[in-house]
């Protein structure tokens, strides 16, 4: 068992860590939430110019064949400055599924403009109603003899009004079946969603008469689902990471406003009450590292980790957005205001705790998981 | 980054589990199901130092093993799964041995290192008084210097096993200038049970059970070599010692058995024709269980590779021990709350469940998160040790 970061992680982390400082106000962020593209197209060519986008992706498809583990560090840094861009749609949604299903020849169409920041991607999956699963799709496809045409209405789909194409998960009279959608076809319609987090990250999109080329298939007919199934671990195990990089952050400017507040004619920090929600933040975020950590690290080596990353997921998830919750206690009035930083991170706790499975859904799975 | 346990590591597990299985085929230890450290069986500790596994992460140049603390966990949480009898030398091991070789003199280490080793005594802890508990730089226990030993006088509490100790481990009172900051005061001293003028009486907790005492201290010579460590320093060793004692798995498994006996009990329950295992709420309730033992239990090991990695933890030992035994209050109540009424049988009532042990381990239950520091406690030393937040 070695539990630290190696020395080119750490180089990495601080790299990200150091990008994020310079590069990202959190008044940037709060534009980013007001504003109608929801990201920075100059802070997307920077994050590809140093690489990111290329992770996980083999050199033959442009990438640079990293490992999940350095993906799972620029997550937890992603957390920690509450950034908000398409790189979870672009790189994990959409990436990881074409990169490990894909065909030879949409792999080559996508990926390397992907990996050189040219091409936005997403998933659209869920129907109305949010559910995470098989039976509640937004989408359908009937196949026709040249490929297939789409009906329906996909929601939450992240950074579709700006996404160049997307995967689309279809119910079909085969099975769940993925396709890979151009957003300019003809026949689809993209609406953003006003979310907690901003006005342009989540969107809903209507589908009337798509027609896919028969090509665009992701993998085999009815498989979908089994591809989704195969990409939610590594989803849980980032979002654990990006949460624990939030709750750090959180604690930090929480610690700083107490030890500079003065009631009673000492620091807040001083309060023994005080004190006890500070440890109770600072319990949940210790205990958070390593469990996401550890599911990062059984998918870097491919091992089975579904129960793990659950746990991982269900409890970072819940963690963050307590530790948000008691931040805002110990800051008062301050902490509610909009020029305060801390709402960007409670915004966001609450979504990564729905996003992908809220608690209740992840310890379903823990429960099949222990054949309870 | 790596959370694999090594083959050596693996192969240890299986060596201690076939251990196990040997000594309960034998049939003359007792394994209990909970407050493991309540039986003391000389014999067992005689079995597991013949194996080297007293010491197991003591430095060899000590008698020890000189294996990792990740091995020393291995160990015991393969111990508690099963209730293994490690109470005659759990204390000595854990807590006076790491306490000795980091702060002895040559003659105490050689003196008291290979009798505990060897399981040939066994300890306790003096340290809470009736007016120090969780303020214990308020200890009163005097020691006098008089020339060639201390004359040691005070009250003692809350000592577990001192009726059968041969030795503890004191903290007494050494320096007694008023204007010493008081943290200055106290040294670490090991006391010989035996001594005239040690009055043993003993509690009896909720159970009904007499597992702890209260220790009287009525003009008890102590050679002064056996003060451990500088004078006046003892209160910053206890603090470190304490770190020992927090920083255990044997936090998290004391009632390893109540888990076995809730899952069994779900998979085997029905009601209306279904197994509870099956009811949504139960299954949210025992995931949520699973949760926060898998994180405790990660938490452990990520102590235990911190000792091993030659740092010495100090507000992690506070957060382990603060998850890990509320973990194991809500594990026993959860149990006891999902049994329902045939949860409440005792040991040797007529239809009593798993010999009445999961409400015998609810009671048990109550000193988790007090004891060594309750989790209030371990909350200030996180807030003030961990993230240096104002003390006034």
């Amino acid at each position: 068992m070695e539990f630290d970061l190696q020395e080119d992680q750490i180089i990495l982390k601080d790299s990200v860590k150091k990008f994020f400082e310079k590069e990202v106000s959190k008044d940037l962020i709060r534009e980013l939430m007001e504003n109608d593209t929801g990201y920075s197209p100059e802070l997307w060519k920077k994050m590809a110019e140093l690489g990111w986008m290329g992770i996980p992706f083999d050199e033959e498809n442009g990438g640079y064949g990293g490992t999940f583990l350095d993906l799972a560090i620029i997550f937890e840094e992603i957390g920690r400055a509450a950034f908000l861009s398409p790189f979870f749609a672009t790189v994990v949604l959409s990436g990881i599924l074409l990169q490990n299903h894909g065909s030879k020849e949409n792999k080559q169409a996508i990926i390397p403009n992907i990996v050189d920041g040219s091409v936005i991607s997403t998933l659209a999956m869920l129907g109305k109603k949010g559910f995470y699963d098989k039976e509640e799709l937004g989408l359908n496809a009937v196949i026709t003899e040249n490929g297939y045409t789409i009906n329906g209405s996909a929601f939450f789909v992240p950074y579709a009004h700006v996404a160049d194409n997307m995967i689309c998960v279809t119910q079909t009279s085969d099975g769940i079946t993925l396709l890979i959608v151009d957003s300019k076809s003809e026949g689809i319609d993209i609406t953003p969603l006003h979310t907690l987090t901003g006005k342009a990250h989540d969107c809903v999109v209507n589908f009337k008469d798509v027609i896919v080329p028969a090509d665009k298939i992701v993998g085999e007919i009815g498989k979908g689902w089994e591809y989704i199934e195969a990409l939610f671990p590594k989803i849980n195990a980032l979002l654990s990471c990006q949460c624990v990089g939030g709750m750090q952050e959180v604690l930090r400017f929480t610690l700083d406003h107490l030890n500079q507040r003065i009631q009673f004619g000492k620091p807040l920090s001083a309060l023994q009450v005080v004190q006890h929600y500070c440890s109770d933040m600072f319990i949940k975020s210790e205990t958070s590292r390593y469990p996401a950590y550890r599911a990062a690290w059984l998918v870097s080596e491919n091992l089975e980790c579904k129960k793990d990353a659950s746990i991982a997921k269900s409890w970072c998830a819940e963690a963050y957005k307590d530790v948000t919750k008691a931040a805002h206690q110990v800051t008062g009035g301050i902490g509610f205001t909009y020029e305060y930083d801390l709402h960007l991170f409670s915004k966001q706790a609450k979504t990564i705790e729905l996003l992908f499975g809220n608690g209740a859904f992840h310890r379903s799975i823990i429960a099949n998981e222990m054949e309870l | 980054m790596e959370f694999n346990f090594s083959k050596e590591q693996l192969s240890f597990r299986e060596e201690v589990k076939a251990f196990i299985k040997e000594a309960k085929e034998q049939n003359t230890y007792t394994f209990m199901d909970n407050g493991f450290c309540e039986v003391l069986s000389q014999e067992f500790s005689k079995k597991m130092s013949k194996k080297k596994w007293i010491g197991l992460s003591w430095p060899k140049e000590f008698g020890g093993k000189g294996k990792g603390y990740i091995d020393k966990v291995i160990m015991i949480e393969e111990m508690l799964k099963v209730g293994a009898p490690l109470g005659y030398h759990y204390v000595a091991d854990r807590q006076v041995g790491p306490g000795l070789i980091h702060f002895g003199s040559e003659y105490l280490r050689n003196k008291f290192l290979p009798p505990i080793l060897n399981a040939e005594n066994t300890w306790c802890l003096l340290f809470s008084e009736p007016g120090a508990g969780s303020d214990m730089a308020n200890c009163k226990t005097n020691a006098i210097d008089k020339g060639d030993h201390f004359l040691v006088n005070g009250q003692k509490v809350w000592n577990t096993n001192a009726h059968v100790s041969d030795y503890g481990w004191a903290l007494v009172k050494t320096n007694h200038d008023p204007k010493t900051y008081k943290y200055n005061a106290f040294s670490e001293m090991i006391i010989d049970m035996k001594s005239p003028g040690i009055t043993v009486r003993p509690i009896y907790n909720t159970l009904g059970i007499h597992s702890f005492n209260e220790v009287f201290l009525d003009d008890v010579k102590v050679p002064k070599e056996n003060i451990v460590g500088k004078m006046d320093n003892g209160f910053r060793q206890i603090m470190t010692n304490l770190d020992y004692e927090r920083s255990g798995i044997d936090r998290l498994l004391q009632n390893a058995s109540v888990h076995i006996a809730l899952m069994d009990y779900i998979k085997t329950t029905e009601q209306n024709g279904q197994p509870l295992s099956k009811d949504p709420l139960i299954r949210d309730q025992i995931a949520q269980l699973e949760i926060e033992y898998e994180v405790g239990r990660l938490y452990v090991y990520y102590v235990s590779y911190l000792l091993d990695s030659g740092k010495i933890p100090s507000s992690e030992t506070a957060v382990g021990k603060t998850f890990c035994t509320t973990y194991e209050s809500k594990l026993v109540d959860m149990t006891m709350s999902i049994m329902g009424m045939p949860g409440l049988l005792r040991n040797g009532s007529p239809e009593a469940l798993y010999d009445g042990s999961v409400g015998q381990s609810y009671l048990w239950s109550v000193p988790y998160t007090v004891q060594a520091g309750s989790v209030e406690v371990l909350k200030n030393i996180i807030a003030q040790r961990g993230l240096k937040m104002a003390l006034k």
